[in-house]
């Protein structure tokens, strides 16, 4: 196991019960002064899918949005632990980078895919395949993109909102590698590496926990007023998300 | 009250932008040496390595006060001019040459901006503040 003493001096800073008293009040004030600006416009992307033609059967946006953030929530949490166990920021941070581009880059994709569903500048509802136009290859990656299109978005299983929080939880953020190096400082500081995970969970499911107000405001705010928006912003809402699909690509891909 | 919700909810979102705009720009160039600063009759010095500093590496945080050793240790604190990144806040003990140092992480922001703040605080001295641009 290797330990940066780099963090191992944040624990005699602050006692445990105030460290994740701060933890939740970083994660409040984050949540508005950081998440609202930088996730913000994610959560607003993926909002508006909620309830259009391409994802009609979410019939509970409340609970979709929650499991959005628990999934979120139990990401941090996982990665918390394990900075705790192992008292190691950049160590951890090294290993998981490779996969927190993939998740990024897979989440714009489908921010992307979400946009040109809902837009109906590409059909992925499957009544056109069998026009000659989507016939051959065009037909297979129709038929591919279609049930891919079903899987994430247009189930009634409101879970799969679960499952896009756990990879949004991969994106990097510098708010949330503070939060980290906190995590770790506190766990190169615990007695034992158990006591270390614990700590380390409990302080990133508290800054999660606080995080979650802003985020499920933006998101419950953008799904409420999902149909006005799309009523009268049709084509732009869609072209909203796949910039913002775009945007997270290229961030993946940047460095 | 539904559009003042959606306008609360803009301006929540254009915040930080807003924010990030009207930050300056550095008034240190780290990565070329140490950076001086004066506070009352003090003068605080302060140096990070390795260079070029860069985000998400384990950094040495150096200080140097001319005119007293105001106290055995100080904090530093580390943030982004115009967005909240939480507190980052790392430790500096005095070593036997009087130097106080620590070490710490700078965090990287996806979004590409490198603009980070250290803010030193000396007691009787109050905070000075430098401004510089790391590598990402």
């Amino acid at each position: 196991m290797f330990r940066d003493p780099a963090v191992s001096d944040i624990p005699s800073m602050l006692k445990t019960d105030s460290l994740n008293l701060l933890m939740l009040g970083s994660g409040l004030l984050g949540g508005f002064g950081h998440c609202a600006g930088m996730c913000g416009p994610l959560v607003a992307a993926w909002s508006l899918n909620l309830g259009s033609t391409s994802c009609p059967q979410s019939s509970s946006p409340s609970l979709a949005h929650l499991l959005y953030n628990l999934g979120r929530v139990t990401t941090y949490s996982v990665i918390g632990g394990i900075m705790g166990l192992t008292g190691s920021f950049a160590g951890v941070v090294r290993s998981i980078e490779s996969f927190q581009d993939l998740s990024m880059a897979a989440l714009g994709l489908l921010m992307i895919i979400m946009g040109l569903a809902s837009s109906g500048w590409l059909s992925f509802s499957g009544k056109n395949r069998g026009s000659s136009a989507q016939k051959g290859i065009t037909s297979v990656i129709s038929r591919a993109v279609n049930r891919m299109i079903r899987f994430i978005s247009g189930t009634n299983t409101t879970g799969s909102f679960y499952a896009i929080g756990l990879a949004t939880g991969f994106i990097p953020c510098g708010l949330l590698y503070t939060a980290y190096i906190a995590a770790a400082g506190a766990g190169a500081g615990a007695h034992s590496q158990a006591e270390g995970f614990l700590k380390g969970m409990l302080m990133l499911f508290l800054f999660g926990l606080g995080t979650t107000p802003a985020l499920f405001l933006i998101g419950r705010v953008v799904a409420l007023k999902g149909e006005w928006i799309r009523s009268r912003l049709y084509s732009t809402s869609s072209l909203f998300m796949i910039i913002t699909g775009a945007i997270l690509i290229y961030r993946a891909f940047r460095r | 009250m539904k559009k003042f919700v959606i306008g609360l909810l803009i301006i929540l979102i254009l915040l930080p932008a807003f924010y990030a705009w009207s930050a300056q720009g550095p008034d240190c160039s780290i990565n070329l040496g140490p950076c001086a600063k004066t506070a009352g009759t003090r003068e605080v010095i302060l140096d990070i390595s390795p260079k070029p500093v860069t985000s998400m590496k384990e950094l040495t945080f150096a200080v140097s006060v001319i005119g007293g050793n105001p106290a055995p240790s100080l904090f530093l604190s580390l943030s982004m001019p115009g967005m909240y990144m939480g507190r980052n806040e790392v430790l500096l003990k005095k070593n036997q040459a009087g130097k106080y140092t620590g070490k710490g992480v700078i965090p990287r922001c996806p979004s590409g901006r490198r603009l980070w703040q250290a803010e030193v605080d000396v007691p009787g001295s109050g905070s000075i503040r430098y401004t510089f641009n790391v590598e990402n």
